[in-house]
């Protein structure tokens, strides 16, 4: 998830050779996504553990995405292909909404962390209560 | 065990489906490499970009320097003010001052509505021989998401104001929209060189090789292209 999420923020080029850039007024922005990629990547194998092994329901997975793809989709600069795109297709308003996610990028990528470290308190809780000898 | 057929021989065509979708994609995209090359190799030729600069800003730097460098941008892009203020300067003090290099902007205005307008207010601004005064202007003072007003028709007769531009002879350009079709066949020229995002930059050597690249990308990337074309 951590390099998708850098070539969307344009952290990571590809073009004309791979190249890692952050530059000073975005590492705020980098921080984030470190962290989103690393709780996404403990917390969504753990409900997939949840849903195979214990059977259990699929609510919990729920979270666990819902807030990987707000830490992804904050920050999607507008200026980026993905913008251009959702612009060229949808006009003005699309720009606007491609507008708001970059604005308020950090805010939306510090909730999809809260809520990534609330659906792995929860799944940690919910597996160790499962997985008591009955 | 007959469900079970069923489904491997269903997940078999798909995969093959798949398969062959792909080979015709990947085709197609060989032929569309193999067609660009075709084209580089022609322009190589003829020593002419395939690029059609004549509606882009007049050159930063001088117009004898053999590599181009051509910037698409917009002036409400976040990705473009940050190349602007953390790459450009450099580029310019050691390739375009040094005259091995010049500097060619060209609109790709999409963000938003005061985009073109802006781009407009930019060759207005060459009409009276301040156009990178104005560009920079621009990309000093964005400020907020595009169209949140600070490059609308005030702010942008207060950015001619400072720089002691004439303003009845910049209303008059911007009220007539003397540019509006300078602007949009810069958007035409952009998107068809394949520029989808900005900045996107075509770096072209003397004998009309090609290199381009999209983002907002640190100093050395520029300096190993230009040095390649040197």
């Amino acid at each position: 998830m951590f390099v998708p999420l850098s070539i969307i923020s344009e952290f990571l080029f590809v073009e004309p050779f791979i190249i890692f850039h952050v530059i000073e007024d975005r590492v705020t922005s980098f921080v984030l996504i470190v962290f989103i990629s690393l709780m996404s990547a403990i917390v969504i194998p753990m409900n997939i553990y949840r849903i195979r092994t214990l059977q259990k329901s699929t609510t919990k997975i729920g979270g666990s995405i819902a807030g990987s793809i707000i830490g992804a989709s904050a920050g999607i600069c507008s200026c980026g292909p993905i913008g251009f795109s959702i612009i060229s297709t949808f006009g003005t308003v699309a720009g606007a909404a491609t507008a708001f996610l970059t604005n308020y990028e950090i805010p939306l990528r510090l909730a999809s962390l809260l809520l990534l470290c609330l659906v792995y308190y929860t799944t940690v809780k919910s597996i160790s209560i499962e997985c008591k000898i009955q | 065990m007959n469900k079970r057929l069923v489904v491997s021989v269903v997940f078999v065509v798909l995969v093959i489906v798949v398969a062959i979708s792909f080979s015709s994609y990947q085709a197609n995209l060989l032929e569309m490499h193999d067609k660009t090359k075709y084209l580089e190799r022609i322009a190589a030729k003829t020593a002419s970009p395939l690029v059609n600069l004549e509606n882009g800003s007049p050159p930063l730097g001088s117009e004898s320097a053999p590599v181009t460098i051509v910037e698409f941008g917009d002036y409400q892009c976040e990705a473009c003010y940050h190349w602007f203020h953390n790459t450009r300067s450099t580029l310019i003090d050691n390739y375009i001052e040094t005259g091995k290099a010049k500097l060619i902007f060209v609109d790709l205005p999409f963000l938003g509505r005061d985009s073109p307008i802006a781009a407009q207010a930019s060759y207005c601004a060459e009409d009276q021989g301040k156009y990178w005064e104005y560009h920079t202007i621009l990309y000093t003072f964005q400020d907020g998401p595009p169209d949140s007003g600070w490059a609308d028709r005030d702010r942008l007769n207060s950015f001619a104001f400072s720089l002691d531009m004439n303003i009845d002879e910049f209303n008059e350009c911007m009220d007539s929209s003397k540019y509006k079709k300078r602007v949009k066949a810069n958007y035409d020229e952009a998107v068809k060189n394949g520029a989808n995002s900005t900045p996107t930059f075509i770096i072209i050597s003397q004998d009309g090789a090609i290199e381009k690249f999209a983002g907002a990308q640190p100093y050395p990337v520029f300096a190993s292209m230009i040095e390649s074309m040197l």
